[in-house]
């Protein structure tokens, strides 16, 4: 064939599939971008152009009835807003942390072990964790007798220094011939939850590769009495700052000898 | 044997082994999701074996069986030497080496972020590389097949591409087109993230970026399976492919309406607008175009072949074909899963009905079934035609290879259609346990047991498929069928096409223009309307 014979049979085909397929799409976007928004944004009382401009996402919203409107105030659980900035803040040590953690050490240790297990240990913790409680004492989000005057006398970049600061200390170090023998099912719940009780793994979220929140605090080498006492304040609801209720929930399905025997086991455990 | 069939043969077995190994886990998987107490899980084993099992299935099995079976087509349909077979061995190596990267970050548990790449849960970027030098092993793999053809048509003017070549090619330009979404995520926005550069992302955008690849990509898994129907199973049957156009025009099309379609993923997002949706949902229905005209060509064939071994009267042909052969089998049984599928399918992509099922088992359903039985079950019809010629041994009998086949059909069947069903009664996707104690939930509990028999059906099939294909290596009986032509002529061959059934020049600039209308402002937009961040979570323990 002479390739003027080939292009007079290629001709058409370049014609009608351009034709074809500009047609269709033409088609769609008459109907997408036009005919169903101005149908649909007359039943709901929106003019023409505004609902051409809401479907193609100029505006917000989409044309569909509009939605009652309420009047209550939302009354966040915390007031910590995360955002990418802070977040970076809180990966840099200051000279500030080791000075702000000096009005700490009497009650959270030197080095941020804690010398009376009723308190929580500090180092190690991650400082996300630690500024998120920080906060929470200091807009009243957590309520303590001790630690809530002290937050309201720190300011937003005191409260961030002490967290890296803590943060960057080593953990308690554990014992390993102390570890207690922990029982099957607490180590179940740790790792499976219990499904009957809609009871998520406590791994879901506080473990190594979680993906729960980020502000989830680390557990293991937290000091057992603490950590009892928190489950049974999340438990009776005298502690609120948890998103969600996520900790109230919780606990709330737990029963007194699981409370203890999980402060024992993250307590005292060298994983997890 | 030639280079090209050792490069066959190491590509075709990486793919299988990934799919057997897969294959465990997936059992395991509904057994973990069942009433029933599995052993090993915990909610982390769960999601360290989904992301094994997606990233096995969809990636290795899929990629490297693409990329095996395109080296053997190009040299057998075109009849002449793979160009470039060095670099073709080299792809191999960087792609088992990104396997490799894959493997150890999901086993050691900092890739639990399934096979799906959805911000902002963040793998080890070594996951990501990992995969990374997968999709540029295939790039490697779509030069050396565009040469190919090119190199033929150079010293064949005029004539016909041979149409097992043809889709071979267009495969790769699509998929040239398709990996341009995921590779811009990946590079741009996901593995920065995952090396601690960047603290926030623009979920909006990379899911956006995401879906561009999300619906092709399974078009690249599926054209193995449509080469087979248009050139191998006319053969296998003893007839005639009925239309020689019509596959080129299938090809083509699967090529243009696969790629402006993706958002059809993201019908419940709110960061694209309703009428971009609408329209990409309406390009979306013009994928049913080469389906229906792949089941009618290829019915016709069939037909051409059951009436030429006697076959009479309206369905009298259907008797009178060759069952007993494997491929013609496959044929039959991925056609029969391709209508449940496709049907599914049809729900999905409708705006309105995506609503019911989105997020539920209905969709996971909905790919095993279509994936995991039409294109696969060909897959392995495929390795059954084409092994013998690799090795040049075929076992003395193939009923263990049709055993296999129909346990896989019915293993699917009876995984897939209970799982639909509990998808429409609520039944949410990616999680690793239900509490059965709810009354409701408990009402589900048998009908994940019968998927999960359904699942050791599978696990049966694809155990005896791997047996099968080492008969090929051991079998005494040497295979006649390898001197046997593999692709079938058509009914009427065609003698010349104008160029565009020849070549993929028009088509890129209609494809082109399609992704311009499509995903041109829903992609422009992320840069000057200022997006909330979201905040990167990094399962691999560094954030």
């Amino acid at each position: 064939m002479k390739p003027a014979d080939l292009d007079d049979l290629d001709r058409p085909w370049r014609t009608w599939a351009s034709l074809i397929i500009g047609g269709m799409l033409a088609f769609s976007i008459v109907m997408g971008f036009v005919v169903i928004p101005v149908v649909q944004g007359y039943g709901a009382g929106i003019d023409p152009f505004t609902a051409i401009c809401r479907a193609v996402g100029l505006v917000p919203g989409s044309p569909s009835t509009r939605q009652p409107t309420s009047a209550a105030k939302a009354e966040p659980t915390t007031q910590v807003a995360w955002s990418t900035q802070l977040l970076r803040t809180l990966s840099r040590p200051t000279d500030m942390g080791a000075v702000v953690a000096e009005g700490c050490v009497a009650c959270h240790g030197q080095r941020g072990i804690a010398s009376d297990p009723q308190n929580p240990n500090l180092a190690g913790q991650s400082a996300v964790a630690i500024y998120k409680q920080l906060h929470d004492y200091k807009t009243g989000s957590r309520a303590n007798d001790i630690m809530t005057p002290i937050a309201q006398t720190l300011e937003e970049n005191q409260i961030r220094a002490v967290s890296v600061h803590f943060a960057a200390a080593n953990r308690r170090s554990l014992d390993p011939t102390t570890a207690e023998v922990v029982d099957e099912d607490i180590v179940r719940l740790v790792e499976r939850g219990d499904p009957a009780r809609a009871l998520p793994a406590c791994n879901s979220c506080h473990g190594f590769s979680a993906g729960g929140p980020i502000e989830t605090p680390t557990l293991s080498h937290q000091n057992r009495e603490y950590l009892a006492r928190q489950l049974r304040a999340f438990r009776d609801s005298s502690r609120r700052n948890d998103i969600y209720t996520r900790m109230r929930s919780v606990s709330a399905k737990l029963t007194d000898r699981e409370i203890n025997r999980l402060a024992e086991f993250y307590a005292t455990t060298l994983q997890y | 044997m030639t280079h090209a069939r050792r490069l066959t043969l190491a590509h075709l077995w990486l793919a299988f082994a990934a799919f057997a190994v897969a294959c465990v886990l997936g059992v395991w998987q509904m057994w973990a999701r069942s009433p029933l107490p599995a052993p090993l899980l915990t909610a982390n084993a769960y999601f360290t074996s989904v992301t094994a099992h997606g990233v096995a299935m969809a990636y290795v099995l899929t990629t490297f069986m693409v990329m095996g079976f395109g080296y053997y087509v190009a040299e057998t349909a075109l009849g002449r030497p793979l160009p470039f077979p060095r670099i073709a061995w080299l792809a191999f190596l960087v792609g088992i080496l990104g396997v490799a990267m894959a493997v150890v970050t999901i086993f050691g548990g900092t890739a639990t972020v399934l096979f799906t790449f959805y911000p902002p849960l963040t793998a080890s970027p070594w996951f990501y590389i990992g995969l990374v030098l997968v999709v540029a092993a295939s790039w490697a793999w779509c030069g050396i097949m565009i040469a190919a053809m090119a190199g033929w048509k150079r010293e064949n003017p005029g004539r016909p591409v041979p149409l097992a070549m043809f889709a071979t090619v267009a495969n790769a330009v699509m998929w040239l087109w398709t990996t341009v979404g995921v590779s811009a995520e990946l590079v741009f926005q996901v593995i920065p993230a995952a090396f601690g550069w960047n603290l926030g992302i623009d979920v909006g955008l990379s899911r956006t970026l995401f879906s561009w690849t999300l619906h092709a990509i399974v078009y690249f898994w599926l054209i193995p399976s449509y080469i087979a129907f248009y050139t191998m199973a006319p053969q296998a049957a003893g007839g005639r492919l009925y239309s020689d156009t019509m596959g080129r025009l299938t090809f083509i099309l699967f090529l243009i309406y696969s790629l402006p379609v993706g958002m059809h993923h993201l019908f419940m997002d709110p960061q694209q607008s309703n009428a971009f949706k609408f329209l990409q949902m309406s390009l979306t229905a013009l994928v049913a175009a080469p389906t229906l005209l792949t089941v009618f060509t290829i019915t016709a064939s069939m037909e051409i072949a059951g009436r030429l071994r006697g076959g009479r009267g309206l369905f009298g042909w259907i008797a009178a074909l060759p069952w007993e052969r494997p491929m013609v089998l496959a044929t039959g049984l991925a056609f029969f899963m391709l209508w449940f599928g496709g049907g599914g399918g049809l729900i999905n992509m409708s705006y309105g009905m995506n609503a019911m099922v989105h997020n539920t088992s209905w969709v996971t359903a909905h790919f095993h079934l279509i994936f995991g039985g039409t294109v696969v079950i060909m897959y392995f019809a495929i390795a059954y035609a084409i092994w013998p010629t690799l090795t040049g041994r075929t076992p003395a009998s193939l009923k263990a290879q049709r055993v296999q086949l129909w346990l896989w059909f019915i293993g699917m069947m009876v995984l897939t259609l209970p799982w639909h069903y509990l998808g429409l009664q609520g039944q949410w996707r990616r999680v690793a346990t239900f509490n059965y104690a709810d009354p409701i939930i408990a009402a589900w509990g048998p009908w994940v047991l019968v998927s999960f028999a359904g699942g050791l059906i599978l696990l049966a099939s694809a155990g005896l498929f791997i047996w099968n294909l080492l008969e090929f290596h051991r079998a005494r009986a040497v295979a006649f069928s390898a001197l046997r032509p593999l692709y079938a002529v058509a009914v009427h061959p065609p003698a010349r096409v104008p160029a565009a059934l020849n070549g993929f020049a028009l088509w890129n600039v209609l494809v082109l223009v399609l992704m311009i209308a499509a995903y041109g402002y829903p992609i422009a937009q992320a840069f000057w309307i200022n997006a909330p961040q979201a905040i990167i979570h990094r399962v691999d323990g560094r954030g």
